[in-house]
């Protein structure tokens, strides 16, 4: 799922401290789960920056509300009444979900209070992973699993940069190298013949605006 | 508050509840149903019945155990992926939206901070 992290206080008021009234748009979707831009997050948010605002004697006041989700026009209906007399709008959802509450509302500006991070897993409460970059060609069924994109620092795809020291990155001794850990794993499926030829080089779709109809979709949507 | 909310939506509510036959077509195009053993709790036409239908026919005077119950309908039984089909063109997901509406106007809402 998408993972989020709030932006710091100071960056929020700084952004929306010139306007009067300010609605907070929480998501129920993926934020929610990541405990950064769900309803509790918004009440929360909302309280932090009311009592700022009031201690620096600034006349903002900021109101709350969640959508189900803000990546899906049908939820964002809802918030055609409740956005008249704001100002502006403040979104906790990721960034698809800013973006398309700012096409809803082109008469209002939109500030995000989050910043999207990744596409990752859960490994504990409030603890997210790094896993997947949407870069549009996955090759992990040849990785054994562990994506070179999302995973190794350079993003290599033909094993190990000379930075690897005792099978961890170089950018940080923490983290382990995802060609290391791609060799180990697939040593032990008995695969390694797989990492043996080159891989191409790829076309990184994900530099350019994409959007995705599914196959059985596509005599619909595609224009002959 | 929940009274004001199903309100505004009620003419929406009373023809869903209303035109829905039973017909269970809904059913296949849920992949939650599909998938967890065709339970007919996991049933679009089902979870629109025992979520807004209780607080419809409630007309909003519901307690906290009820909404508890439409939570875990709302949350746990749905994800509002949108693709459920009716025929009749009952706007599910519309309702089951609602239905989290009306709880999280309570503060009733998942806890996703809980392992």
């Amino acid at each position: 799922m998408v993972k989020g992290k709030r932006k710091p206080l100071k960056q929020i008021t700084a952004a929306i401290k010139k306007y009067k009234k300010v609605l907070n748009i929480g998501c129920g979707g993926c934020v929610s789960v990541c405990l950064a831009g769900g309803q509790k997050e918004v009440l929360a948010l909302n309280t932090e920056l009311n009592i700022s605002f009031k201690f620096d004697k600034a006349s903002t006041r900021c109101d709350g509300v969640t959508v189900e989700r803000q990546c899906n026009m049908k939820f964002l209906v809802e918030l055609d009444e409740i956005v008249e007399g704001y100002d502006c709008l403040l979104s906790m959802a990721c960034g698809a979900g800013v973006q398309l509450l700012a096409e809803r509302f082109p008469h209002l500006p939109v500030f995000p209070a989050i910043n999207t991070v990744s596409i990752g897993v859960d490994r504990d409460i409030g603890v997210y992973e790094e896993r997947c970059r949407a870069c549009g060609e996955c090759v992990i069924g040849f990785t054994g699993g562990i994506c070179p994109v999302a995973r190794c620092a350079k993003g290599l795809f033909n094993g190990p940069c000379g930075g690897v020291s005792n099978g961890k990155c170089e950018t940080n001794s923490d983290i382990s190298c995802a060609w290391v850990d791609i060799f180990n794993r697939l040593k032990v499926q008995d695969r390694l013949d797989e990492i043996i030829r080159i891989q191409q080089p790829m076309e990184w779709q994900n530099q350019k605006q994409r959007t995705t109809i599914q196959e059985p979709y596509e005599k619909r949507y595609y224009r002959k | 508050m929940i009274k004001k909310m199903l309100g505004r939506h009620k003419a929406k509510m009373k023809l869903s509840l209303r035109i829905c036959v039973h017909c269970g077509l809904c059913a296949e195009s849920c992949f939650l149903y599909m998938t967890r053993g065709k339970k007919p709790e996991y049933m679009p036409s089902h979870k629109i019945i025992n979520s807004i239908g209780k607080l419809y026919k409630k007309r909003g005077k519901v307690d906290t155990a009820l909404l508890e119950e439409v939570k875990d309908i709302a949350w746990k039984k749905c994800v509002l992926c949108t693709r459920c089909y009716c025929p009749f063109g009952i706007d599910i997901p519309e309702m089951i939206a609602l239905a989290r509406r009306v709880c999280r106007s309570q503060n009733i809402l998942p806890d996703f901070d809980k392992a």
